[in-house]
């Protein structure tokens, strides 16, 4: 059976509830007793996201200061479950404006109990969809004084809507300007030897929008992926134009893309909910272009001496820039003294996570600047415990740079009433786990 | 809502105790409750909020009922609200008040407004209060035919806690049948989803004690319905959509071309956002093709790239959900997976539970082609900092090579971790080494020139501390110090406090002393002596063994303690088929990550009594509430570990029964064990031979220089072990299970 929970607990970092909600009387109220005593004051935090106590397992994670507790007595479904209390925590952040937190929950109170019980009843969840929440959700979150009053709204007739065949979206929504940002994210995950070969390289793009429009507009995306650039050109029968076309190993869609109409001619057509979402989230393996390329040499010299020599060679087009670039590069516990040369940024040792952080705002293409710096050691009686050298983690954001090479090719929009929309097209390329061995 | 029992426990004392802070809120909603001044909802509201938010910290706030209620005699939908969810906290404690508001939530099930008919109406279902049930017919059955779907909507689920807090009642109002015409017929597909889990539910308790129940439950699962639904599943919400998909897993399509149909249909759910219905998809196709061996294939190649997505999304929490599936799938075909293998590699700074699972699927998927790589990266994880990750894969190292055929590499780089002298690597390194040498006797070689390197001082770990003595007792002819360095070891017989390795260092010693008997003489005495004078039974025991089939005849003792060996083909698998195919037939649910089928986590008779002790600190491992819920996997590996020790236990008690010792049941999978137990027997049942001990025994004393005061020689060759040894069987249970005895041991003893 699908329940996803007999319960949901919020606590903050000492234990303490904040604030609850029992869906089901299967689970007792001490549940979270238990939880406290053998996951929170234990070793065993962190271990493993799903643990079973007693006759009842408990999901649960840490979000900010709060940790998200699930309590089910059955056999239930985990990835539901995850995925709900993550859809949930986006939910009342878009209420909280902005964070998440242990204060937000207590500022919150009669809104989160409104929202969990919107949200799951029974153990099943209902709508999380914000879009049709907002007709039910009477508060406010506190972000903003309490003053326009809720039952203004013209409610009763708004429940109607929910049987609508577009449930994430209202009728007669009205913009003066008809806008559509349209932003291509993507996060490249790196694993470099220490030799310098790729032992890993994935990139994770997600196609982010924000849609202000009038009524019920169609929009039709078009990208340079292959599979919809062939089909594309089978239709019209003539050969693809040359140019790049991206291989995505997978990709998945918001739950307003037509997906049949994708599967039969591979155009992603869609009726967007008002505001912000997620269009897509795609997968790529094959023909990742690395933005930077790490060369780093670090001698020990001895027992008390090291000589760390970083190069970050830039390789995108020599027009752009990366902004926030941020290199760490890990040096043992025992580590004293540090000095450096840069020839770009700013260095500093971080005793706390043990690295030296060298930070470049802004970094052009086409440019290789280089750290050396000296590590002095102290030297310790535990001597014998050599240095594990973690890898060199790197940070960044590379505007107008994709690193799978995907290009929008239109967006088209179309209503009814025929308006004139502004489309705006971003690119930006981020570190996920950007991992250089050495 | 916050339980009653918190208000007890005062989060902080901090906290406002309350006390004055609720009387004088009392003072001010009893003004407010008959004001019709402009702006009084207003402050009614904060008000109520203050109340609310006390609730929730845990402040007793049940005596402001009376107030409550009369304040909320409104129309204002926020107050409403608000007073709903005070009542729902305080219902089941105070049912009498409850009784109050009985009424106003009748009235309000009554509105013209739709949403305060709903809210009502889950309300009214919410108080769980078992002798209200009288009070719920009524408005769940108009709930139920209401023209809003929202309302609708709340009755479904309605219905579903009506049959929690009293069965019979829900029945009788024929609700189930409601609810399926409104499952078949709803324009709303929420409501339908919603009379799906209800249905599902309640038929399923029902089944049990009526026909008519169970013919419901499976006209569920039958074309009409399922068809239904597919036909629907677009529009069902994301939630809804998992559900349904459950369901279709259950459904048996009558031929080929209806299961393709389906597939079709629901290929592109494969795309989803949501991985909970990717999953849910997955499951499906998995499901249906379960006969169909190509097809089958098809599908792990197919789902294999969404399932690899949902991996590298989403929170770690999610990933391990995911992961779980996926490790699932990577036993079940790793040869489909063996080029993702890539995928698997673990990032620095990924949980630990994730890379665990990491770790374990690389070892799967390893094959010819991608070997070399797998290993050198799994090298890489052993200098992790993370010390268990650190462990695990040294041992997933070891596998690998336990399950290659070409390990020539592999060898070596085992041996380069013994050279790291880190203790932890050494010991694991140690472990290995020793299964490998006893699949692959033909590496002895190589590795004994680079254990006997190894000082036995740099080595901790009884299980480490049990290979190295193992390696050297078997290898004790190629090894110039051996029975120098067991000789040591023994000398230090007291200050070892691991029974494990105590044990092995005896066989070691028997071993060593066959092989090279001038020099292990004097140490094989003393070990023996050390032995039988040990407090430990099982140690004990074995001393004793091992000095009366001595006295006995030694060519025996040499059959029995160091045959010839075999290498050892296949390491036996942990986790029947058997288990494994049921939490297949579970996935999408919690088996899968416990990796345990959900009866032995859900039953009542295999989980045991839920108290808060201490002791549940040690739940953590295995969950040892009751025997079966140490997993499966444990269980069995303990099956193995014991065999030896259960038979010889089982042997003892035998014998203070009924004198016939070797007559014990014990589950004789080991034939090693066989083996020993036919020399025991053949050299009891000969009386000739027994004829001989007591000079054999004479010989052996004054070989082995023992004068052994507590040993006289025995009155006849039976081996009349300890006769007061027998435990209560409870205390017998207890002890055995607490045995830290080895996997390897049983083996390694009677080879």
């Amino acid at each position: 059976m699908p329940v996803a929970a007999s319960a949901i607990y919020f606590l903050n970092l000492r234990g303490d509830v904040l604030i609850n909600r029992l869906y089901r009387d299967d689970v007792g109220g001490n549940m979270v007793d238990a939880f406290r005593m053998h996951i929170m004051q234990t070793k065993e935090l962190g271990t493993c996201p799903v643990r079973q106590i007693g006759g009842c397992s408990f999901f649960y994670m840490r979000i900010s200061n709060v940790y998200i507790v699930i309590v089910v007595s059955s056999n239930a479904n985990v990835a539901c479950a995850f995925k709900f209390v993550v859809e949930a925590v986006a939910l009342f952040k878009s209420y909280f404006g902005g964070a998440f937190d242990e204060d937000a929950i207590r500022n919150n109170f009669v809104l989160i109990y409104e929202l969990l019980d919107e949200i799951m009843d029974f153990g099943y969840p209902q709508n999380l969809s914000p879009e049709i929440l907002k007709l039910y959700i009477t508060q406010e979150g506190v972000r903003s004084p309490f003053s326009s009053k809720p039952s203004d709204r013209s409610v009763p007739n708004a429940t109607l809507q929910v049987t609508g065949a577009v449930g994430w979206r209202r009728e007669g929504l009205v913009y003066k300007k008809n806008e559509v940002f349209l932003d291509i994210v993507e996060s490249v995950n790196l694993l470099m030897s220490s030799k310098g070969s790729v032992l890993r390289c994935d990139v994770t793009g997600k196609v982010l929008m924000k849609c202000f429009l009038s009524g019920m507009p169609d929009l039709k995306l078009g990208l340079n992926d292959k599979i919809g650039l062939e089909k594309e050109s089978q239709l019209k029968s003539r050969p693809t134009k040359s140019g790049k076309t991206i291989e995505l190993d997978d990709v998945t869609f918001h739950q307003c893309v037509n997906l049949t109409r994708f599967n039969s001619e591979k155009t992603v057509s869609f009726v967007p909910p008002d505001g912000e979402f997620e269009l897509m989230k795609y997968r790529i393996t094959e023909g990742v272009n690395l933005p930077f390329r790490v060369l780093p040499t670090i001698k020990e010299l001895g027992r008390t001496r090291m000589e760390v020599n970083v190069k970050v060679k830039s390789v995108f087009g020599a027009k752009m820039f990366a902004l926030g670039v941020v290199i760490k590069i890990p040096v043992p516990k025992q580590t004293a003294k540090t000095s450096f040369q840069v020839t770009s940024g700013r260095a500093k040792y971080n005793a706390a996570i043990d690295c030296l952080v060298w930070k470049i705002r802004k970094f052009p293409g086409q440019t290789e600047p280089t750290l050396s710096a000296e590590v002095e050691l102290i030297s310790t009686m535990a001597e014998k415990k050599s240095w594990t050298r973690p890898p060199i983690q790197m940070e960044f954001q590379v505007p107008m740079f994709t690193a799978s090479g995907l290009r929008v090719r239109f967006l088209k929009v179309w209503e009814k009433s025929g308006y004139n929309t502004v489309e705006w097209v971003r690119y930006i390329t981020k570190a996920g786990s950007y991992e250089i061995r050495c | 809502m916050a339980p009653p029992a918190q208000s007890q426990r005062s989060p902080s004392p901090s906290q406002p105790s309350g006390k004055s802070e609720v009387s004088d809120l009392k003072l001010q909603l009893r003004q407010l409750a008959g004001s019709r001044a402009p702006g009084v909802d207003d402050s009614k509201r904060e008000l109520f909020k203050k109340v609310i938010s006390y609730m929730t910290v845990g402040i007793d706030v049940s005596s402001l009922f009376g107030e409550m209620v009369m304040c909320s005699a409104t129309s204002d939908i926020v107050l409403k609200k608000m007073c709903y969810l005070y009542v729902g906290n305080y219902a089941k404690v105070n049912p009498d008040l409850a009784l109050l508001t009985i009424n106003f939530l009748q009235r309000d099930c009554n509105d013209e407004d739709p949403m305060i008919r709903g809210l009502a109406l889950r309300s009214l279902c919410s108080l769980r209060v078992a002798n209200f049930v009288e009070y719920l017919v009524g408005p769940l059955g108009s709930g139920l035919k209401d023209s809003n779907s929202y309302v609708r909507m709340v009755a479904v689920i309605g219905v579903l806690k009506l049959y929690h807090i009293s069965a019979s009642t829900c029945v009788d109002a024929d609700f189930p049948s409601i609810l399926k015409h409104l499952m078949l017929n709803d324009s709303d597909t929420q409501v339908v989803a919603n009379c799906l889990s209800a249905l599902q539910e309640i038929w399923s308790a029902e089944a049990s004690t009526s026909e008519e129940a169970s013919r419901e439950r499976e006209a569920l699962i039958s074309k009409p319905v399922i068809y239904y639904l597919l036909n629907r599943i677009r529009e069902f919400s994301e939630w809804a959509q998992c559900l349904v998909l459950e369901l279709v897993t259950k459904y048996v399509p009558s031929d080929s071309s209806e299961i393709f149909d389906i597939m079709n249909l629901l290929e592109d759910r494969l795309q989803h956002a949501n991985g909970a219905v990717v999953l849910a998809t997955i499951k499906v196709f998995l499901h249906l093709t379960l006969s169909m061996t190509d097809v089958h294939q098809q599908v792990y190649e197919r789902i294999k790239a969404p399932l690899l997505t949902l991996v590298s999304s989403g929170s770690p929490e999610q990933s391990y959900a995911v992961l779980s599936h996926l490790h699932l799938l990577v036993m079940r075909a790793p040869y489909i997976f063996s080029s993702d293998y890539k995928h698997f590699y673990c990032q620095y700074n990924e949980p630990s539970y994730v890379k665990r699972l990491k770790l374990e699927m690389l070892t799967a998927v390893a094959n010819e082609s991608n070997t070399y790589e797998i290993v050198t990266e799994l090298c890489e994880y052993a200098a992790n900092v993370d010390i268990p990750i650190a462990r695990e894969s040294i041992r997933a190292v070891g596998k690998i090579a336990l399950q290659q055929y070409d390990v020539n590499a592999i060898v070596d780089r085992l041996l380069q971790f013994l050279e790291m002298e880190k203790d932890y690597v050494t010991a694991e390194a140690l472990v290995l080494v020793k299964d490998l040498l006893r699949k692959y006797p033909q590496w002895s070689h190589d590795c004994i020139a680079v254990v006997g390197n190894i000082s036995s001082k740099n080595v901790q770990e009884p299980k480490a501390k049990a290979a190295l003595i193992w390696m050297l007792g078997e290898y004790s002819q190629d090894m110039q110090d051996a029975p120098y360095i067991l000789e040591s070891l023994v000398e230090n017989w007291d200050e070892e406090h691991s029974a494990e390795v105590r044990l092995h260092l005896l066989t070691a010693v028997m071993k060593c002393f066959f092989k090279r008997p001038p020099e292990t003489q004097n140490a094989l005495g003393t070990a023996l002596a050390a032995g039988i004078a040990d407090f430990h039974q099982d140690v004990h025991d074995r001393a004793l063994f091992y000095y009366r089939i001595l006295q006995y005849n030694v060519s025996v003792a040499e059959r029995v303690v160091n045959p010839p060996k075999q290498a050892v083909s296949v390491f036996a698998d942990t986790q029947s088929s058997e288990i494994k195919d049921r939490i297949f037939d579970e996935f999408n649910s919690l088996s899968v990550v416990y990796q345990k089928p959900s009866y032995m986590f859900t039953d009542k008779e295999h989980r045991g009594p839920f108290e808060f002790s201490d002791e549940l600190g040690n739940l953590s491992i295995g969950g040892e509430a009751a025997d079966n819920v140490v997993s499966a996997q444990r269980v069995e590996e303990n099956d193995k570990d014991l065999l030896l020790t259960t038979s010889e236990k089982e042997e003892t008690r035998g014998s203070s029964n009924n004198g016939s010792a070797y007559t014990a049941p014990y589950d004789g999978s080991s034939t090693s064990v066989f083996a020993l137990q036919t020399h025991i027997e053949s050299a009891i049942s000969n009386p000739t031979a027994a004829d001989h001990s007591p000079q054999a025994s004479l010989a052996i004393d004054d070989l082995l220089g023992l004068g052994l005061p507590a040993a006289p020689a025995p009155p006849s060759p039976q081996l009349k072990l300890n006769t007061t040894a027998a435990l209560d069987p409870s205390t017998f249970q207890h002890k055995w299970r607490q045995l830290p005895v080895a996997l390897s041991q049983v083996c390694l003893n009677t080879q």
